[in-house]
């Protein structure tokens, strides 16, 4: 019975097994190691299953209500699947020690955190590894609501953040149910490989509504614009390892399913239709703009790091789809590699940030400062990230980064580009509030016995940050994930190497670059340490942030960061967004209003009599 | 097994409503305990009758006259898969519910209505579903107006005058009807029918549908659905919302399918589905109060099945039974869960028929959406597209209202439901029934397909005319 098994089945069984173990985990250490182990399993079961000539196919096979289901881990899925099962073993890893110990401490459910972290990894595997839309939609339902699930978990403000998300969600559930019904109904397959091969059966306007569902349904997840509002609160309000887990891959999901639905099922066609000399290629490429521009310059307001992130988080998705829209081998390769970088970072930052929590109590940005010298290691750990999520080298950020960029360049976008650096620009800015409000200015004098964190937590966020680094210098490594993922869903990869891509312009080499680099620093370096003593000064002799400051003042200078940027760019948050929101929430309350009302008590006999003569009155008319 | 025995279903709960009384008198105070098992036994023996039809069913429909007078003039019962599953729920569901008091009035009440629904599952002819219906109303007055409260009073009497209303409309109807035919007999208006003889005035319909759509809680005239189910104890709005409910889509049903092919009346239906999915899902966002919320929900799902209805014979009628029996389940359950504060079981029970009711795959209620989705797609046309785009919608405001309750569940903000019945407990927890259809509904999970493959069948018998006619009418098609 278990000869017959595929890698497939095994990895569901363990992933399965890992949640059942979550709830049954004893109150100990060694439960949370073993969870970490299991997640090792399902890692090593999908380094098996990266292994050519190796059966993908789920043994499982179902017809429901004439629907056959079937299950199967194509390059794309498995791409995916790996950095899923890997941020819930950096997860599991951070939980599994003195974090967990403190989290139980405040009395809270270590447990159920564990058993959510394992129950998303679970469902986001079932779903990754759908063979037809009927189990894609399956997948997809359960891994929102396991989602929904880890954001219930901190209460409070968190449940509410959890419930706009559940708003959110279902709305999107529902487009895609309607497309997957209009395609079930079409078509009378949901089998991947049969509808690619009728999906022209669609006549032009119903490719657009298809369209048109499938990316606004699968956008809600990835917090595409204008539907990102959901987004940061919710994930920045979920426990720290459980944000860091969202964050890195929870949203992607929408990118993964997109990407199944517009390259695998119509091949890239549906893009390419063609409205009043608009393609709706041209229109998501600069929605993923505006996704890029405005929720980057959003968090760069935000004073609570993690939701500074959460935000980022958002921003950051707008580059892979802006990458993937390209449809050309440059694009989609870096769109798809900034999947796997944005992982890496994201988990280190939210690690960091739950680290300095952990230690100070506050994420509050305006509450923190000169932390450097008392948690080294995190500020190194935040180091790296920022530089990674800026698309700075040599940090892998600026891999992917470059890629889309090389893209849009020899595409001749050139606005599309300077959008695109216009959110870079704001990134920078950002994450220098981050790590300059957290770790540099002054210490704050309660921050004074601050120690740096345990092991346990140092360990995964820098294992990631060597990962970080060392996926920067050879960015080779991913880009074979990323070139079996691509094949996967019929698009085609620039030529890569270790350090890099062969470009039409020339060579693109990060090993050559970070060795200038590196070679710049040493040079650097020689030139500090050879120019003699440097002076000492009193921390208030000293000036940030644009602000210039006296050693009589003494103002915290994180507080108010940017505080002449702000001045500049604050009327252009006018809350276009909430408005929209909030306008819909109000339609609603009045339709609910007009329903209400028909249920007065004074309309009891009224509103029964009034029907009746109307059909009696329309009967008679037929 | 001889088809007469179908009349003991109606005839056995009638009897020992008549004789618990005078038996409860003659029995003494001693020996009262005893007495109070009879009602449950009556309805325990009815259930093992139709489980014994049951297996004579699988082929054949049963249809039985009464007296040896020949159909059309006798008195016809008639028996489908479709009347027999709405049957066993039915009765099912009044073993589950059974009130928890120990006043025989109650009893007999229960009785009552288990009788009268029975017979309006049964009956072959118009003239006894109005007759069934009437009692059947009675027996549920007196059922509300049970709890002493003002508010009971009132809800029960408001009840009582649009049942009166649904009354006079339903026998309006049916005048309408004899008046053209000469004859009410369903079998025999539906080959009058089906040859093409007589076309049967859409006011007709009209007027039935409304008339029954009281108990169906169809749109305009549903102002009892809030106020009773708000009073009530909530295993009476369960039964009510539940089972009973979906007895007079069933009599509807039957009049669509026999009587009326008409498309206009399909329209009707359509029409009247679409309303009452708007109304009843908005009204529940508003609503504030669990009760009242989880009755204007039970509105918005009657009107999904009425839209159901509607759709074409192939496709709409397996849609409708399974939006029904997974209404009948879920809706029940929640009811349920508000006789008493929510505990931890509690609260995840919710959460699961919530789940359901949003249609959460792989849960039944996900399959019954999906078909109703399919549906709506196959058949086309803007109206039913326009009903389509307002299902998606009240899905989420669906998902909306209900995670609500578990938001202020969670924040320990939840309104504390009034306790109804006093302090006496029923011979089984609120939560511990809720529980037992909680088991069903993920049995049914497991089972979709088998489930499926029965409700395609019973559909597929309930369309076929003919075999209706042949089975009443005899050998005379």
């Amino acid at each position: 019975m278990i000869s017959t098994w595929t890698l497939l089945d095994h990895l569901w069984v363990v992933a399965v097994t890992t949640a059942v173990v979550a709830l049954l985990l004893p109150r100990s250490r060694s439960g949370s190691w073993g969870m970490a182990l299991l997640y090792l399993l399902q890692l090593s079961l999908l380094g098996g299953m990266s292994l050519p000539e190796v059966v993908r196919e789920a043994s499982l096979q179902l017809t429901l209500l004439e629907y056959p289901m079937h299950w199967s881990m194509d390059g794309m899925g498995l791409y995916f699947s790996l950095i899923t099962v890997a941020a819930a073993l950096f997860a599991s890893l951070y939980m599994a020690g003195e974090w967990g110990e403190h989290y139980r401490a405040q009395g809270k459910s270590l447990r159920m955190l564990h058993f959510s972290l394992a129950i998303n990894n679970a469902t986001m595997l079932l779903l990754l590894s759908s063979g037809d839309l009927l189990s894609l939609f399956i997948g997809w339902e359960l891994a929102s609501w396991s989602a929904f699930l880890m954001m219930t978990l901190a209460g409070g403000v968190a449940l509410q953040a959890a419930i706009r998300y559940l708003i959110y969600a279902m709305s999107g559930a529902m487009m895609i149910f309607a497309a997957i019904s209009m395609i079930a109904v079409h078509l009378g397959t949901l089998q991947f490989d049969l509808v690619r091969e009728s999906v022209t059966a669609f006549s032009e306007p119903q490719s657009g509504l298809l369209l048109l569902l499938v990316v606004c349904g699968f956008g809600i997840k990835m917090g595409l614009l204008p539907f990102h509002l959901w987004q940061a609160p919710a994930y920045a309000e979920t426990p720290g390892p459980g944000s860091a887990f969202l964050g890195a891959i929870s949203s992607r999901l929408g990118l993964f399913a997109m990407v199944v639905v517009l390259f695998k099922l119509s091949g890239g066609a549906w893009l390419n239709l063609e409205w009043l000399g608009v393609t709706p290629q041209t229109v998501l490429a600069w929605v993923a703009v505006a996704t890029i521009v405005f929720p980057t310059f959003t968090a760069m307001r935000q004073n609570d790091a993690r939701e500074l992130l959460a935000w980022h988080g958002i921003g950051q998705g707008g580059y892979m789809l802006l990458g993937i829209v390209m449809m050309e081998p440059l694009g989609v390769a870096g769109g798809m590699l900034h999947v796997f970088n944005h992982a890496t970072y994201q988990a280190a930052l939210f690690f960091a940030v739950t680290a300095v929590i952990y230690r100070t109590g506050t994420s509050d940005l305006n509450q923190l400062g000169g932390l450097i010298v008392r948690m080294p290691l995190t500020f190194v750990t935040m180091l790296v990230g920022i530089i990674g999520l800026a698309g700075l080298p040599p940090m892998n950020g600026f891999v992917s980064k470059m890629l889309i960029y090389r893209s849009l360049l020899e595409q001749g976008e050139l606005l599309l580009f300077v959008g695109a650096v216009i959110g870079t620009l704001g990134t920078i800015l950002s994450v220098y509030k981050l790590i300059h409000n957290t770790f540099l200015g002054t210490l704050r004098l309660e921050h004074h016995a601050v120690k740096e964190v345990e092991w346990s937590m140092l360990l995964p966020m820098l294992l990631l940050s060597l990962v970080i680094f060392v996926t920067g210098v050879f960015p080779g490594v991913p880009l074979q994930w990323v070139a079996e993922a691509v094949a996967a869903v019929g698009l085609s990869m620039p030529d890569y190497h270790m350090g890099g891509v062969m470009t039409a312009s020339g060579n693109f080499d990060m090993r050559v670059l970070t060795a200038i680099l590196l070679g710049s620093f040493a040079i650097g370096a020689l030139i500090f340490y050879r120019a003699g003593r440097s002076r000492r000064i009193h921390p208030f002799d000293n000036y940030a942030g644009g602000h210039f400051l006296h050693a009589s003042n003494h103002y915290h200078y994180s507080n108010n960061f940017y505080a002449g940027l702000m001045h500049l760019i604050l009327p252009w948050y006018r809350g276009l967004f909430q408005r929209m929101e909030s306008a819909l929430i109000r339609v609603v309350e009045l339709l609910s209003d007009l329903s209400a009302g028909l249920f007065g008590s004074v309309r009891l006999v009224q509103t029964p009599l009034l029907i009746v003569v109307l059909l009696l009155w329309w009967g008679a008319g037929q | 097994m001889r088809a007469e025995w179908i009349a003991l279903l109606v005839a056995l709960p009638l009897l020992a409503a008549f004789l618990l009384q005078p038996l409860s008198m003659v029995a003494g105070s001693e020996r009262q305990r005893r007495v109070y098992w009879i009602a449950p036994a009556t309805i325990m023996a009815t259930l093992a009758l139709s489980a014994m039809l049951g297996e004579s069913l699988s082929q054949q429909p049963i249809s039985m006259v009464m007296g040896g007078f020949v159909v059309p003039m006798g008195i016809n019962f008639y028996l489908d898969g479709l009347s027999w599953g709405l049957l066993v729920a039915l009765q099912f569901s009044l073993l589950l519910l059974w009130p928890p008091s120990h006043s025989i009035r109650q009893q007999v009440l229960m009785l009552l209505l288990a009788a009268s629904a029975t017979g309006m599952v049964l009956s072959g002819d118009l003239f006894n579903l109005y007759v069934f219906y009437e009692l059947l109303a009675v027996a549920t007055f007196g059922l509300v107006a049970i709890n002493k409260s003002r508010a009971a009073a009132t809800a029960s009497f408001r009840y009582l005058i649009l049942s009166g209303l649904g009354a006079v409309l339903i026998l309006s109807g049916i005048a309408l009807i004899y008046h053209q035919t000469g004859t009410l007999n369903l079998a025999h208006l539906a080959q009058l029918v089906s040859l093409g003889t007589v076309e049967l005035p859409l006011a007709a319909f009209l007027l039935m549908l409304v008339g029954f759509g009281v108990k169906a809680e169809l749109f305009g005239v549903n102002g009892w659905v809030p106020e009773v189910y708000g009073v009530i104890s909530p295993r009476l709005s369960a039964l009510l919302a539940g089972v009973i409910s979906k007895l007079a889509v069933l009599v509807i049903l039957r009049v669509v399918l026999l009587l009326f092919p008409q498309p206009e009346a399909a329209q009707a239906l359509l029409w009247l589905g679409i309303l009452g999915v708007a109304s009843g899902e908005f009204a529940a966002w508003r609503s504030r109060d669990l009760r009242r919320m989880l009755s204007f929900s039970s509105i918005g799902q009657l009107g999904m099945i009425l839209i159901a209805f509607s759709l074409s014979l192939e496709v709409g009628l397996f849609v409708g039974i399974v939006l029904s029996l997974h209404h009948l389940l879920v809706k029940a359950g929640l009811f349920l869960l508000t006789e008493d504060r929510f505990g931890r079981w509690g609260i995840a029970l919710f959460i699961l028929f919530s789940l359901s009711l949003v249609g959460v795959p792989p849960l039944p209620g996900f399959w019954a959406k999906f078909s109703l989705l399919n549906g709506l797609w196959s058949v086309g046309g803007w109206e039913n597209h326009l009903a389509l785009v307002l299902f998606l919608i009240v899905t989420v405001v669906e998902a909306s209202y209900l995670f609500r309750v578990v938001q202020q569940y969670q924040q320990g903000a939840m309104v504390a439901p009034v306790a109804v019945d006093g302090a006496q407990r029923s011979w089984i927890d609120a939560t511990a029934v809720s529980a037992i259809l909680a088991l069903l509904l993920l049995w049914t999970t497991v089972q979709i397909q088998e489930v499926a493959d029965k409700v395609e069948q019973v559909a597929v018998q309930a369309a076929d005319r003919g075999q209706l006619i042949a089975t009443v009418l005899g050998e005379k098609q």
